[in-house]
């Protein structure tokens, strides 16, 4: 019987191949982008398993206050200084480690190459059992210490046969100082959250230990209540039959023991976080639910594929009514025919998964090449959910077609032929409408989000980006020490028309602030005020303008750092003025404010005001910011004239060399640096519209199939029309209107839809795009064109045949 | 009214050539009432698809009211079909899913007329064919000779000069059938003019003249005197 049943749904998808084809690979598109999404999701929320103690790995993250007016919402870390106080506070805990990454200029022989080094506390290598080919776990009790993974070794020192004697080999940080090699340990996987691709973090390849940066530069995390740098992770290893909760509480404890007074205000909570998570930290931090929306997509995408089904099935089925009454009369029961039915969209259900994981073989390769993530396919773990999905997706989508054609009598399917029913349906018209308001709200989504992120394009705008070489890791005592030497040699060339030196480029994602106040005595007048450490030539070469009062000078001592005074001259952007109270720019001009610190309180006299500049620029609102002249910056801005610039980066790198022969130059265009940020955007855009793509076009191959169809039932209708004189046009127009009903119903749903879930994205953004109405009515009608493009294309062919054939043989 | 001169109609396919009309010349005056007798596969569907313009002549000329329309394109014979022609078929083909008063008005909705005009048109045709108590059924709920009285009435409501009856009868019992042919035979006698094609030798007396098709040849025409 079962054969019997293969058979029949076997040649049934033959005969009608055209629906068929559309039915298969709709499904197969459907499962294809579903299975990815699912694999790809659990992939990027599982990482870290290649490590023993995973389960018992946990994080602190940082929970900002609303007001702190950051960007983000929590960090994946907290001061280092507060990793002091936890294995008293939580004394269950079996290890404790945290993290600080550092660039530094490493020297091998005659060879330098900047390389960013991950200092960490001993425990380290407690909590993480790394795999050691020389060397052991306690690598890094010695202050001295140095862990190369082997590509770090076989990268420093030559070739394959180095990594086996590295151990006792030398490397030398910044000129100062040496580390010794401990030992080497096999590569991370790229599915540890060390190595995660979803940052584009440096992988881990340095481990040194933390006391090394006591010396290297003169830091110590135990008086570290200043910097909270993303990737710099707290790292627990909490016993083996902990209970979380008593973990929770007892880091709430030492949290509000230990953790400062006014860092409370800023930072509101601790959280503990699975080591699971770390990879996905970035996006909770955020505040953009990427990881469970691509599941939500997936999904979606796999129903409007489903509906697809459902769809052209029940409309093929019905003209099969014949066969079904035929059957019945000769004895078929109910249940039997059901279930020929449903084994016919298993199969095809089947066919398509087969498709699917041919499909996946050849993306998941793809994908993986060009995202650096080992996403895998493993069949056999994946198989009963795999099974159980493609069963699901045949039984449902098969089931309300199959439901429909056994539910008629015999007589009524013999009598009745093909008509009526399979014309007139309103579960048909619901399905259509449901995939265009699938298709529509994502189309919608992703032209908010597209239009968006235009619009956060333009704050390259905000400054000459284009002319501007930056200057990295100036912040090295050797590098410092001739920064003027270095400015008054580059300002001579050619085309160099400034330079300017400053602890942050514009579009660097740091927030670096103070509490400010004008009265120190009301603690109620205090905000959280951005530093910007500048020089003289700041507002020349990035064309920040003056609005009021005058500009820092070389000539008057109080505008440069003074050894000792308790007074500064600065400038402050308009908003920092107006936030101090004062009721314009010029009656700022002359007025002091103060800095004020845990035991002393600095003066700071306003002598100019400038236009508020979005320093941090993308999704950030402008902040209120400090510009004072410091030396020993850390990043230098060469502005450079957009002609012959090859030449000129070779002058600008020609004068680095003579006057800092010991480190190589570090440099990027600014460009860069707002391409590193920018690229985040774009990604999670390219993301969407790739689903959006794939909902509208299975929604287009299943409508394009249905109206074809709906064409040949009407074949009569249409020839009999075409007699009594309808033009082409006027029989195509029918045909469309048929199915344009739905659409716009669709319409009316996924608008509203989209206009609100898209406040979701917008939200994380300062400056909002004006209109969404407006783009989200234009993605509704493009829908809506698709959908009329895609059945006139059938209808005009149905239009123009001679409509003597369509009566001939009635 | 139409004047067939010399023409043929062949039917290709990849190997065999097949004729459906070879070198037929008829003449039909205006105010007609032919029918066109054969047995089957003589050519008279073709005959009437043509003439219909509904099919083009292989070769030959087609002069329909002092015009050549043998080489027209679609869209131009579809414009003089609907002016000037009315179809009745032996099936009815009526839209299953529109009422008697809609499906007569679809005659009506290509041709840029009025809604209240269309309903008053439509009435009155009802009323003359005798299907006014029908008017909201659908065609499923009326008996043959109903539907083809609707299907008359929808090739006559646009005023047209010719009506074109391929086989009306043949779906019916005598008693209906007879009741189609007198009301063809009535809409003649207003000056339509109708060109039938039947099986019937009995309702082909109710025509003025007959002509006989075989092997897509006019074998003969037979004039009989008014019924």
């Amino acid at each position: 019987m079962l054969k019997n049943y293969i058979t029949i749904a076997l040649r049934n998808i033959l005969k009608n191949r055209l629906y068929a084809f559309i039915n298969i690979i709709g499904l197969a598109i459907g499962l294809t982008v579903y299975v990815f999404g699912s694999v790809l999701v659990d992939y990027e929320k599982n990482h870290d398993q290649y490590f023993a103690n995973t389960d018992r790995i946990y994080t602190i993250n940082s929970i900002f206050s609303p007001a702190a007016n950051i960007g983000i919402k929590r960090a994946d870390t907290t001061y280092a200084a507060f990793g002091e106080f936890l294995k008293t506070g939580m004394p269950q805990l079996e290890a404790t480690a945290r993290i600080k990454r550092q660039e530094f200029l490493v020297t091998i022989g005659d060879d330098d190459y900047y390389q960013e080094i991950r200092f960490t506390d001993p425990d380290f290598t407690k909590i993480f059992d790394l795999d050691y080919i020389v060397g052991d776990a306690s690598a890094l009790d010695d202050p001295s210490s140095v862990i190369f993974t082997r590509s770090a070794a076989e990268k420093f020192f030559g070739d394959a046969n180095a990594v086996n004697d590295a151990i006792g080999r030398t490397i030398l940080l910044d000129h100062q100082n040496s580390l010794t090699v401990a030992a080497v340990v096999e590569d991370l996987p790229a599915n540890t959250h060390f190595n995660s691709s979803v940052l584009g973090e440096d992988d881990m390849t340095v481990l040194a230990p933390m006391s090394a940066l006591k010396q290297l530069i003169d830091y110590d995390p135990a008086l570290d209540w200043g910097n909270i740098s993303l990737g710099n992770r707290m790292y627990l290893l909490a016993p083996a039959n902990h209970v979380v909760a008593e973990l929770e509480t007892s880091l709430a404890v030492t949290y509000e023991q230990h953790f400062p007074e006014d860092q409370k205000e800023f930072i509101i909570e601790v959280k503990l976080e699975p080591l699971t998570q770390a990879n996905t930290a970035f996006w909770d931090g955020i505040g953009l639910p990427v990881i469970d929306s691509i599941s939500i997509l997936a999904v979606l995408v796999l129903v409007v594929a489903c509906v697809n089904y459902t769809n052209l099935a029940t409309a093929q089925n019905m003209g099969r009514a014949r066969e079904v009454g035929l059957r019945r009369t000769l004895g078929a029961g109910r249940r039997q025919l059901l279930i020929q039915f449903l084994t016919e969209s298993l199969i095809v259900a089947l066919i398509a998964l087969l498709i699917a994981l041919v499909l996946l073989e050849w993306i998941i390769p793809f994908f993986n090449q060009s995202l650096g993530k080992v996403v895998a396919l493993d069949h056999l773990a994946i198989l009963p959910w795999l099974a159980l999905t493609t069963v699901a997706v045949g039984l449902i989508s098969g089931g309300y077609p199959a439901y429909l054609i056994t539910r008629t009598t015999p007589i009524d399917s013999l009598k009745d032929g093909n008509s009526g029913g399979a014309r007139k349906s309103l579960v048909r018209a619901i399905m259509i409408g449901l995939q265009f308001v699938i298709a529509i709200f994502m189309l919608a989504m992703v032209m908010v989000m597209y239009f968006q992120n235009q619009k956060v394009k333009q704050t390259i705008d905000l400054f000459p980006t284009d002319q501007i070489l930056v200057l990295e890791r100036l912040d090295v005592d050797e590098i410092a020490q001739q920064t003027e030497t270095l400015r008054n040699e580059l300002i001579r060339l050619p085309n160099v028309e400034n330079v300017s030196f400053m602890s942050q480029v514009p579009f660097e994602q740091n927030n670096s602030s103070f509490e400010a106040n004008i009265n120190p005595g009301d603690e109620a007048a205090g905000f959280s005020m951005n530093r910007l450490a500048i020089d003289y030539e700041f507002l020349s070469t990035l064309d920040v303008a003056l609005i009021a009062g005058r500009n820092v000078s070389r000539e008057i001592a109080l505008d440069g750092p003074v050894e000792g005074a308790e007074q500064t001259n600065v400038l402050v952007n308009e908003l920092a003025a107006e936030k101090l109270g004062f009721a314009s720019p010029e009656t700022a001009i002359g007025q002091s404010f103060y800095q004020i610190g845990d035991d002393s309180s600095r003066q700071l006299t306003i002598v100019g005001v400038v236009e508020n500049q979005n320093i941090l620029g993308f999704h950030n609102n402008v902040k209120p910011f400090t510009f004072n002249v410091q030396s020993g910056q850390r990043v230098g801005t060469v502005r450079f004239t957009p002609i012959g610039v090859q030449q000129t980066l070779q002058d600008i790198e020609a004068v680095w060399d003579r006057v800092i022969p010991n480190y190589p130059m570090q440099s990027k265009f600014l460009d860069e640096t707002f391409e590193d940020v920018y690229t985040i955007y774009r990604s999670i855009n390219i993301a969407l519209a790739a689903f959006a793509v794939l909902a509208l076009s299975l929604a287009l191959i299943g409508l394009f199939g249905l109206a074809a169809f709906m064409a040949e039932q009407r074949t009569k209708e249409i020839g009999i029309r075409k007699i009594m004189g309808a033009s082409v046009p006027q029989v195509v127009r029918l045909l469309i209107w048929q199915f344009s009903k739905p659409v716009l119903w669709a319409l009316l749903v996924a608008l509203p839809l989209a206009y609100f879930s898209m406040n979701l994205y917008l939200n994380f953004f300062s400056d909002r795009i004006g209109l969404p109405a407006g783009i989200i009515m234009i993605a509704g009608m493009i829908g809506v064109i698709a959908a009329w493009g895609i059945v006139a294309m059938h209808a005009a062919a149905v239009a123009r045949a001679n409509p003597i054939n369509a009566l001939r043989y009635e | 009214m139409l004047k067939l001169h010399n023409l043929s109609k062949y039917y290709r396919t990849d190997e065999v050539e097949t004729v459906a009309l070879d070198n037929v010349n008829i003449e039909i005056e205006s105010g007609e009432f032919v029918a066109i007798m054969g047995p089957s596969g003589c050519g008279k569907s073709t005959l009437l698809n043509i003439v219909g313009m509904l099919d083009s002549p292989s070769e030959g000329d087609y002069i329909f009211m002092g015009e050549n329309v043998a080489g027209y394109p679609e869209s131009k014979l579809s414009n003089i079909r609907k002016q000037n022609i009315g179809f009745i078929f032996q099936s009815f083909n009526l839209i299953d899913e529109l009422t008697v008063e809609e499906n007569i008005e679809l005659a009506l909705l290509y041709h840029n007329i009025p809604a209240s005009e269309r309903r008053e048109r439509v009435a009155k045709v009802m009323d003359k064919v005798g299907i006014a108590h029908r008017a909201k059924h659908m065609p499923s709920q009326l008996s043959g000779g109903q539907q083809q009285r609707v299907a008359v009435a929808r090739a006559v409501v646009g005023d047209q000069a010719m009506i074109l009856a391929d086989e009306p009868t043949g779906n019916l019992d005598s008693a209906h059938g007879q009741e189609v042919m007198e009301m063809l035979q009535s809409l003649n006698a207003e000056g339509t003019t109708i060109v039938m094609v039947t099986h019937s030798p009995a309702h082909a007396d109710y025509a003025r003249r007959t002509i006989n098709l075989f092997d897509g040849h006019v074998v003969t025409e037979d004039l009989r005197a008014a019924v």
